[in-house]
């Protein structure tokens, strides 16, 4: 053979080897192409358009969140959804009954029919090109030509039945409205394989994905809830496929329980050491027995895989889970986070926790990383929740600012809460908060006994009568987040609180404020005194600042605690953010480092802010965290935080247990009392003999006791999930310790209580392995579930693409 | 370039384009030696209802130093079969994944229990619960099954026969 024809032979074997590399993936990419026929929402006629108003009727839009009304809906923000009645009146008699939530509106107009809208997609307002182009009366004949082009841009309108939460409400129709983020160019992105993305038609937003469904279940007995969270898998596509899912559970949820659900069949999973459980899981994933595997990234960040879900089938996970309820103010809170909030990681980290765009898996460099929706996505994932209250004694009153709820009682301390059909995305924290007869919260302990031993936990109340004392002037120091991430509602209104704050500051008091983003700056040079003038001067200085940058909030930490303490002064750092870092490890350390004499009391502020950050800032911090969501009353939050620091702690606070033998009580260091901030204590305990116990402490020079009394035989005072809530406290302390302690023994300490005790933990995993099926074929494609981003974060300004 | 370099160069192709195919697939198994498989536990409660169970199993497989001329000791085991995950029974009043002791666990056994509190129970001759294994050798694992308790509604304790089974359809 000559030369020239090896050449020739090379070149077609060269041309001949790609394509054979190359054809399966491109089959691959035609096999998800090809299933584009995925059910989408049609714009539909809505009653304005099959019935428009008559000449002598007038429509009022009444807003069920804040109870305003109006004669067209507010022009809304990207990002926001709000629910109207839309009433029909003649124009002299218009109906104004309705106003105030649909849970309490108790005017029920039987004769009345009412149909839900629900608009995907733009906003009204948006639709009919914003504020300045609406027409200032959609109700007349004039503008209706104009509504119905509104209604046909909406790319998915859904005429539902009527919400039973919304039942009571007489209106002619009831519409949801929301606006979504502002709308991107659309990428290559969308036609990566194993993405999920070809299975749908872009511009119908519908992503088919193996997540179909969360269902939330919560029993709470006195301060303790039990959970059960449901994640129910199917695969849409036409080959197996793994689905890896990272979501969020409360920072102290004890995470006790999993099972796998396929079909009839439950198969418990077993906790392990979180290395031998990912062995496990990747060999039989590799062998193709269908296999679930859960790791904790942070305390309340976890990772759900399921490894080969054939085409077609469903697998269902069960995790259960235990957790104490915050109590702030008179209110317990139960909360329930839906979605991690994308993380800023500083540069060169490689442990933190990535926010990437849908199909951009591993462009983060960071060990987790979760993938979110574009603003004009949505995935079909929903959410199911229901709370049952059993407080134990009278509640007053059961709120909830986050989402649309219903609520039935059929006893006075007895409540059952879910979220409404109309409120099912899962893109904020559920906040419930409910509150007991005033009188009737006292300090009380809950035990439990088994074969282990008896363990405890005590809520300690602050007296009543530290509300009657004054406190020393105080240095107060603000530190603002303004990171890309609060760009928007977050910041205006972290900028109100500080803004009210500043002008409830006393004359003798000192103050300064900080920002950071990417770097810190401040107001001052040092803190100023709170003179009219400097406080009108930091107003505008707070007016000023904007969202933009990421998140170094180690510089925030270091402007903050690293000036010169005024000894004649409280010094008081409030933090205000998010929290949406990958680095926690290291604000924590460098707090632990700098705290010196100061308390930390930080606002979280948005829909889903990381609460382990923040409250574990507030423990090591000496202080406490307040929440600021984006339906909360600024004015009411920062209120009830002055009112906590305007008043002495109960300081060095020591208890004597009476008769009981008490050890491994947690936290070690019972911190200070605040007015309306009880502390939870949990320990073990032998002994079964009722005493009193003890509690002693200082207010300001005084000496002050509180006697508990404790009926061990006592059944409404026992909790089968006590033992669960001590072990995870014990973790909780050991890991807060290995932030700034490098004993080697800590890891293996935490693994041991994980283990012994059944517990989730960063060392400890479940792995459940089917192994009586052996799936035909490889382990297939895998799926990460994208999530959207928070409501009301921006997903420009946040996620890496 | 040579003749015989453009020659390796043509087969080389040749042989990745025979062979491309099947680097997408996985080459299970890897590690011949891990398996997964199935235990049954079966409950022979003769006539009464059964309501309660307690039950012990240890599974393990003998000292790799029988491979070595040694013979394998009764009392030697490896502590290397993974239970991967607890199944509850064909019975309805059984049916939801059992509990099992963790801290008895860390000790490579399994303490396992389950009760039922309702009227329609199980008699005679169930599965009460299927073990799920990691088996890292082809040999056949050793089992221990100890019955601790078998109880009816009225929490009284009644002889029974606890066997098992392996294979994976039941």
């Amino acid at each position: 053979m000559k030369p020239k024809h090896l050449i020739a032979l090379l070149i077609l074997a060269v041309v001949l080897a790609v394509f054979t590399l190359l054809i399966p993936s491109l089959n691959k990419v035609h096999r998800y192409a090809s299933r584009s026929d995925q059910p989408v929402s049609q714009p539909r006629q809505s009653v304005l358009e099959s019935h428009p108003p008559s000449e002598q009727e007038q429509l009022s839009w009444h807003d069920l969140r804040d109870g305003e009304s109006a004669e067209q809906p507010a022009s809304l923000q990207f990002g926001e959804t709000r629910t109207y009645a839309l009433e029909r009146t003649a124009s002299d008699e218009t109906d104004l009954s309705l106003l105030g939530s649909p849970s309490t509106s108790s005017a029920a107009d039987g004769n009345k029919t009412a149909e839900l809208h629900t608009i995907y997609g733009d906003s009204y307002g948006g639709a009919m090109g914003g504020a300045a182009n609406r027409p200032q009366h959609i109700g007349t004949p004039q503008s209706q030509p104009r509504l119905q082009q509104a209604h046909q841009a909406d790319r998915g309108l859904e005429r539902r039945t009527l919400a039973p939460d919304l039942a009571s409400v007489t209106a002619d129709e009831i519409w949801v409205i929301a606006k979504p983020e502002a709308p991107q160019a659309e990428g290559p992105q969308y036609q990566t394989p194993g993405s999920g993305a070809m299975l749908a038609k872009v511009e119908e937003k519908e992503i088919p994905l193996p997540l179909k469904h969360t269902d939330v279940k919560g029993q709470i007995s006195g301060y303790i809830a039990t959970v059960e969270v449901t994640q129910q898998f199917e695969n849409p596509y036409s080959e197996k496929i793994e689905a890896v899912y990272v979501f969020p559970l409360p920072q102290n949820a004890a995470v006790n329980e999993f099972i796998m659900v396929i079909g009839e069949r439950k198969i418990r999973g077993i906790i392990r050491e979180r290395q031998e459980a990912e062995q496990i899981y990747a060999e039989a994933r590799r062998q193709g027995y269908v296999a679930s595997l859960l790791t904790q990234e942070r305390p309340n960040i976890f990772t759900q895989k399921v490894a080969n879900i054939e085409p077609g089938k469903a697998i269902d996970v069960n995790i259960k889970y235990f957790n104490t309820l915050a109590y702030a103010d008179g209110w317990y809170e139960f909360v329930f986070p839906m979605v991690v909030g994308p993380r800023f990681n500083p540069p060169g980290s490689t442990d933190g926790v990535g926010a990437v765009g849908r199909g951009k898996m591993g462009i983060s460099g960071q060990k987790t990383e979760v993938q979110y929706l574009r603003p004009d996505e949505r995935s079909g994932h929903d959410i199911a929740l229901a709370v049952d209250i059993d407080a134990g004694v009278e509640i007053e009153e059961v709120s909830c600012a986050t989402h649309a709820t219903q609520k039935t009682s059929d006893a006075p301390q007895k409540a059952h809460v879910q979220i409404s059909p109309l409120d099912t995305i899962p893109n904020k924290d559920f906040v419930l908060r409910y509150k007991v007869a005033g009188k009737t919260v006292k300090s009380a302990l809950v035990t439990h006994t088994d074969e282990r031993g008896g363990f405890f936990t005590l809520m300690l109340y602050p007296p009543d009568d530290l509300k009657t004392l004054q406190r020393s002037p105080m240095e107060m120091v603000f530190v603002l987040d303004c990171s890309g991430s609060m760009n928007g509602q977050p910041i205006a209104r972290a900028k109100d609180a500080v803004k009210r704050a500043l002008r409830k500051l006393g004359p003798d008091d000192t103050f300064q404020v900080i920002r950071f983003s990417q770097s810190a700056s401040q107001f001052g040079s040092q803190p100023v005194p709170a003179t009219p003038e400097n406080v009108r001067k930091a107003i505008a200085y707070v007016d000023d600042l904007k969202g933009s940058g990421g998140t170094m909030m180690i510089e925030g930490i270091k402007a903050a605690l690293e000036f010169p303490h005024d000894e004649r002064r409280f010094r008081l750092v409030s933090f205000l953010t998010d929290g949406y870092i990958g680095n926690e490890v290291e604000i924590l350390e460098a707090i632990h480092d700098r705290l010196g004499d100061s308390r930390i009391f930080s606002f979280g502020v948005g829909s889903s802010v990381n609460r382990y950050l923040l409250d574990r800032m507030a423990k090591l911090g000496k202080g406490a965290v307040a929440y600021i969501g984006p339906n909360d009353s600024n004015s009411e939050i920062v209120d009830l935080f002055y009112d906590r620091i305007s008043h002495p702690a109960l300081t060095n606070v020591t208890i004597d247990w009476g008769s009981l033998k008490v050890e491994d009580v947690y936290p070690s260091r019972i911190p200070d009392l605040f007015v309306g901030r009880p502390v939870t204590v949990t320990g073990r305990f032998a002994g079964r003999q009722n005493t009193t116990v003890r509690v002693q402490g200082k207010v300001g020079s005084y000496d002050k006791e509180l006697a508990i009394p404790v009926r061990l035989a006592d059944e409404a005072s026992t909790h089968p999930g006590i033992a669960c809530v001590w072990a995870r406290r014990k973790i909780e302390e050991l890991a807060a310790r290995k932030t700034y302690d490098d004993s080697p023994s800590l890891p293996g300490e935490i693994q041991r209580v994980a283990l012994e005790y059944s517990l989730m933990s960063e060392y400890t995993a479940f792995i459940a392995v089917d192994s009586t099926h052996q799936t035909a074929g490889d382990h297939g494609v895998t799926i990460a579930v994208p999530v959207p981003v928070p409501d009301g974060v921006r997903y420009e300004t946040t996620v890496q693409n | 370039m040579k003749r015989s370099a453009l020659t390796a160069l043509v087969v080389a192709c040749l042989i990745v384009t025979l062979l491309a195919p099947r680097t997408g697939k996985s080459s299970r198994p890897a590690e011949p030696g891990v398996r997964f498989a199935p235990v049954h536990i079966y409950l022979d409660s003769g006539n009464a209802p059964l309501a309660a169970y307690q039950f012990e199993l240890v599974c393990s497989v003998p000292v790799r130093a029988s491979q070595e001329g040694n013979p394998p000791k009764a009392d030697h085991y490896e502590s290397a079969v993974k239970i991967v995950g607890v199944e509850g029974g064909e019975h309805p009043a059984f049916n939801n994944a059992p509990y099992y002791d963790p801290a008895a666990l860390a000790n490579d056994r399994i303490i396992i229990a389950a009760f039922h509190t309702g009227a329609d129970l199980p008699k005679g001759r169930t599965r009460i619960a299927t073990i799920h294994l990691q088996i890292p050798s082809d040999t056949e694992p050793e089992y221990e099954l100890k019955l601790a308790v078998a109880a009816d509604a009225d929490g009284r304790e009644f002889p029974a026969e606890l066997t098992l089974e392996t294979g994976e359809d039941q």
